[in-house]
């Protein structure tokens, strides 16, 4: 291809664009305006993490120290420990939270009797509709040596213990209680896939003989997979973006050692201890190994199973 | 308005992006001018956390009789500004994050501000009050003439004032917080009110085994300020953080031996179930249903709030319910203790500062140091005559309002509509005050049982790091105090074998204990200096 | 065709309900266990150990201090507000841009499409964001709890998948008969997505509903708090006192523990009774949303 023609083309084809889409770009400004506001521009605000942020001075003339937020944090006594923590609880929910729903989904799928499933599903999402104020207070109360939970373990036999003051049962009580909120919501996704997994494809294969566990493997789940790909890559994406709500709703200095990971380490140092700089130096750092996961996961997915986000 | 985004766009969309922030500032204008108007006006901000017995019934202390009557009796409008309830040092950080500030800001500006006062000056936060005092305050420069150890505590080292302070004006107000166990059940039991360590395993465990009790003694593990104040400590002769050594220097106690010992006893303690097992998690409400349905016989808080409420609580099924408070516990019967938590008279606390944004820093001035006259004074703490009070005999009385209230509000409530004196703030506490507030006899013991130590030769006076030392200073406290915290947990607990005391005593120390003692002692002897 | 169930299949199913079954329970309980505690008498509640099926006695008392709390109706109003505004909005705004992304031959709907995505994995950080809400004016309004958050990007993927999966030939037959973009978003586009729309009330009003951080970060009158913050600091900082103590001293209970178990059924109920309106859209609409690319 010749370079002038091709500027031809492109021009040709702006002004083409122009005339036929000019209304469509008139009506996407707000949207673009809204993120730029409420996205790029705090963005650009994530540059004091390069500061000594004073805020007397402001973002623009508070002075330069470079990466001397970021080498604190490398040094902090903690760092292994939040890199640790943040990725274990993230691994598990991801090992745990990602698949359940599916699983629900599937299973849903094999209910013929149309009641039942509804009932299932309208129960299963009623948690998603509690607040995570209330999912964590009730946590606490229930974990008490005189709450719920201790009254299940005791019917069983077992001894009645403070379960939120134990560090080692920290993650399951998070993980659990977080798929105990998604899993019936999270399915619904994977529901509608299912609908649409063309239905004379399982009849091919029950013709082949195939029983349901190999209509699982060959028709099912390539059906959804798409899906599947597409949802795992935006939860990787998020994989080390790990909320600190949940976390500083929850968590007690006694179980700072498996509970603290990054995001509620930027809260308390950010919001609590005012170190404004270091506090989005960490938050920096935190989406930049996001970033980088994602475009691993969306470049191998690309690579093995042709679907990517772009 | 141009600014370097740090992304890599298309070249196209950066084109547009300038286009529209143009109409962005448009926007954004418009909006800043309706809140501004809708808002502020006239009125001064002033921001402040608004304490509990206040927002049972009221949702801005602008909406109380003494907000309105403060505005009234010194014509100046304001408009108070507060964050949710535990939310304080979080919006705190926030409304400091970009510099645009209420007039008025009540805080601890010596503890929560990190690097302290004059770090705060410094870094144009709030504006040093010399001057303001000396052209605008007559009232608070008269009483701090008089009173020239209160003139040096809420001073920084540079001699700057910084704050309107809160000020206990006598001893009794000064310890508030101590040790309570159930009288009735003593009695039952034939025991004495504990005063020694092993005394109180004895009851402790008597209330195990006797009474039933699954978790004897409880408290409110979460309260920062219960932490701080804790008997049990002190009777090691040490305390969880910073105090003043006999031999006059500032002394970390977390890792002192003595506090090895205490870990040692709350451990066999825990073990034997004579402490809540829930301890980490434990907040007001749990342990007031507790304490009142008899799960505990002992406990700590303040005589008002927690002994007064919990009895009056209890007593609606169990008449007999008694809580004594107990004094500080020592190690040898028959000795005084050496520790204990006595107040500085101005601990720092809920005490005002004029930020940079306030234009009008004469009104301001005046506002505050209006608490510091009679006719303030009176206001703060007995509130309006004929309404909340009466003069009897020269002696500021509360009136039925206050202690019968029509409306059945308990006298704590009724308090906080009209005065401040019941809780904190801005101005010169009454002792007379209390002398009223208590309705019980064990109430009016409790001061007196609880100040019997030397715990004021102990307690830091309110030290200020300079502006440089303070970031240092705060970055290693803010390591020590969350590996302590978490530390001292798993002591207890037993997760962590005490054998490991030294361990953690040896982190603590690399994370630069000594550093920090050595800017606290610095700041200690520039305080004697003045 | 019917295919004659084998014995493995039976078994199966057998294990399939029971499952489900467990699922049920194990989500329906806490939820009957806070509504059953809520009724409770709050002393024989707190001497209560083990499973609760019914109220451990019985009273109103709890939720008579939580509706004469002044703060509870004033946080359902302002939630409201937030609620019905916001959701508005955000409809609004997304379908605006997930109608843009939708369309075909478009020449800068990539770069316009990554400029959108990269939001969601890259962000400035708290502190940025505030400052960037405080420069904007929209700290201490409530509008500040809108229009920073009316599109979620996620929220914008899905619609504009539904949005592509209206055939071209109705939107190509409206562009010939010189109907404009806007026209063919209200009148065509929308009214064919009614489905999923209600599925994005669905989305934006819990997580509206539901939210608090930057509630509590930006208000500074408690004016204006909505429910959440009010039940947090209820359920949180322990705060029941300002209910139990309004009444005279000598004869309260400890009602704390059933005040936190009524004010949570009062904040939840509302946002639970949506649901089951939207229901009929609902499995409709997710039909169409599912990801397909």
């Amino acid at each position: 291809m010749n370079k002038k023609a091709n500027k031809d083309t492109f021009a040709y084809r702006l002004k083409k664009d122009w005339i036929r889409n000019r209304s469509l770009y008139i009506m996407v400004i707000p949207v673009i305006l809204f993120y730029f506001l409420f996205h790029y521009r705090p963005m650009y605000g994530a540059v004091i993490a390069f500061k000594d942020y004073t805020p007397a001075l402001g973002v623009a003339s508070s002075p330069w120290v470079g990466f001397a937020n970021f080498t604190r944090f490398f040094k902090s006594v903690y760092f292994a420990r939040l890199i640790k923590n943040t990725i274990l609880l993230s691994v598990y929910n991801l090992v745990f939270g990602f698949p359940a729903p599916i699983i629900l989904a599937l299973l849903l799928n094999e209910v013929h009797n149309k009641h039942f499933k509804n009932l299932t599903q309208t129960v299963t999402y009623l948690p998603h509709f509690i607040s995570l104020i209330v999912v964590t207070g009730m946590l606490t109360d229930f974990s008490m040596t005189s709450g719920l939970f201790n009254d299940i373990v005791a019917f069983f036999g077992g001894e009645r213990s403070p379960l939120l003051q134990n560090p080692s049962l920290y993650r399951t009580i998070y993980v659990a209680s977080g798929i105990w909120q998604q899993v019936g919501w999270g399915a619904i996704i994977y529901l509608s896939a299912l609908a649409g997994v063309d239905q004379q494809l399982y009849e091919a294969a029950s013709i082949d003989g195939a029983g349901k566990w190999k209509q699982l493997i060959h028709v099912t789940l390539p059906g959804i997979a798409p899906t599947i790909i597409t949802m795992l890559i935006m939860r990787m994406g998020q994989l080390m973006n790990m909320g600190y709500e949940k976390t500083i709703l929850l968590y007690n200095p006694s179980t700072y050692d498996t509970a603290d990971i990054i995001s509620s380490y930027i809260y308390r140092v950010g919001l609590l201890e005012q170190d404004w700089s270091y506090s989005t130096a960490v938050g920096l750092f935190n989406s930049l190994i996001n970033f980088g996961l994602l475009l691993i996961t969306n470049k191998l997915s690309k690579k093995y199973s042709e679907t990517s986000l772009w | 308005m141009k600014k370097r985004t740090i992304l890599l766009l298309a070249a196209a969309l950066s084109a547009l992006m300038t286009g529209c922030s143009g109409s962005t500032n448009e926007t954004s204008e418009t909006t800043a001018s309706e809140t501004v108007s809708a808002a502020s006006g006239e009125k001064l901000q002033y921001w402040c956390e608004l304490t509990t017995t206040v927002s049972a019934n009221y949702s801005n202390l602008g909406d109380t009789p003494f907000g309105k009557g403060l505005q009234e009796k010194t014509g100046v409008e304001i408009e108070f500004l507060h964050p949710p309830t535990g939310q304080l040092k979080e919006q705190f950080s926030l409304i400091l994050a970009d510099g645009n500030l209420p007039d008025l800001m009540e805080y601890h500006w010596i503890s929560d501000y990190p690097g302290g006062p004059e770090k705060a000056i410094k870094d144009g936060v709030i504006i040093p009050l010399n001057d303001v005092f000396d052209q605008y305050c007559p009232n608070i420069t008269k009483y701090l003439k008089e009173n020239p150890e209160i003139d040096r505590m809420i001073k920084t080292d540079d001699g700057h004032y910084y704050v309107f302070p809160f000020i206990r004006g006598d001893a009794k107000l000064m310890n508030t917080i101590g040790l309570m166990v159930r009288k009735d059940w003593l009695d039952e039991l034939n025991m004495e009110v504990p005063t020694t360590m092993d005394e109180w395993h004895d009851v402790l465990t008597a209330f195990k085994n006797e009474k039933g009790c699954t978790a004897p003694y409880s408290f409110e593990y979460t309260n920062g300020q219960f932490l701080g104040a804790d008997p049990f400590v002190a009777a090691f002769e040490t305390n969880r953080s910073f105090y003043l050594g006999s031999d006059k220097t500032i002394h970390f106690g977390a890792v002192e031996p003595g506090f090895k010992e205490y870990l040692t006893m709350m451990n066999q303690w825990y073990m034997e179930g004579l402490i809540d097992p829930d301890l980490a998690t434990l907040k007001n409400d749990q342990v007031s249903a507790k304490i009142t349905n008899g799960q505990a016989g002992a406990s700590m808080g303040q005589s008002g709030s927690r002994m007064g409420t919990w009895t009056a609580a209890a007593r609606g099924t169990t008449p007999e319910f008694t809580l004594v408070p107990a004094p500080v516990p020592t190690l040898e019967k028959g000795k005084t203790a050496e520790m204990g938590h006595i107040e500085n008279p101005f601990s720092g606390r809920s005490s005002v500062a004029i930020t940079t944004s306030c234009k009008d820093i004469e009104r301001a001035a005046k506002l505050m140091d209006w608490a510091y006259g009679e006719e303030g004074h009176l206001y703060y703490n007995f509130g309006t005559e004929g309404t909340s009070y009466t003069m009897v005999d020269g002696y500021p009385t509360y009136t039925d309002e206050i202690l019968k209230n029509p409306d059945g509000l308990p006298v704590s409530q009724a308090m906080s509509a009209y005065i401040r004196g019941n809780y904190n703030g801005p101005f010169v506490q009454d002792v007379r005050y209390l002398e009223q507030y208590y309705t019980l006899e064990e109430q009016s013991q409790a001061p007196i049982v609880w100040d019997a130590c030397n715990g004021a030769a102990h307690t830091v006076p309110p030290i200020t790091p300079t502006a440089d030392e303070s970031k240092e200073f705060s970055t290693i406290m803010n390591e020590i105090n969350t590996y302590r915290d978490e530390m001292i947990l798993k002591f207890i607990f037993g997760t962590e074998s005490l054998e490991n005391f030294d361990t953690y005593v040896k982190n603590i120390e690399n994370m630069g204990l000594e550093r920090a003692l050595e800017i606290q002692n610095a700041a200690l002897a520039r305080y004697n200096a003045r | 065709m019917k295919v004659k169930k084998s014995k493995e299949e039976k078994l199966f199913q057998v294990f399939n309900y029971t499952f489900l079954v467990v699922i049920m329970i194990m989500c329906f309980y806490p939820v009957w266990y806070v509504a059953m505690a809520s009724f409770s008498n709050s002393n024989l509640l707190t001497q209560h150990t083990g499973l609760l099926f019914k109220p451990a006695g019985f009273s109103f008392d709890a939720y008579k201090k939580v509706f004469q709390n002044p703060m509870i109706s004033k946080g359902y109003m302002n939630t409201l507000f937030i609620l019905i505004i916001g959701v508005v909005l955000d409809l609004f705004m997304t379908s605006l841009g997930a109608y843009f992304l939708s369309r075909k031959q478009v020449l800068f709907k990539k770069p316009i499409l990554l400029f959108i995505l990269f939001t969601m994995f890259f962000s400035g950080g708290m502190i940025p964001f505030y400052i960037n809400l405080r420069e904007l004016h929209l700290t201490n309004t409530l509008w500040g709890l809108i229009i920073p958050f009316l599109i979620t990007t996620s929220n914008l993927i899905i619609l504009r998948t539904a949005f592509a999966s209206i055939p071209e030939s109705l939107i190509e037959a409206a562009q010939i008969d010189g109907a404009g973009h806007i026209t063919i978003l209200f009148n065509i586009v929308l009214p064919l997505s009614k489905a999923m729309l209600a599925v994005m009330v669905l989305y934006y009003g819990v997580s509206i509903w539901n939210s608090w951080f930057w509630a509590s970060a930006i208000l500074r009158n408690r004016e204006m708090y909505p429910l959440q913050i009010i039940l947090r600091e209820i359920l949180l900082s322990n705060d029941t006192s300002s209910m139990t103590a309004g009444s005279s001293a000598m004869d309260t209970e400890a009602i704390g523990m059933t005040i936190k178990y009524a004010t949570i059924m009062v904040a939840t109920i509302p946002i639970l009774c949506v649901y089951p309106f939207l229901q009929k859209y609902f499995t409709k609409g997710t039909m169409v949303g599912a990801v397909k690319e």
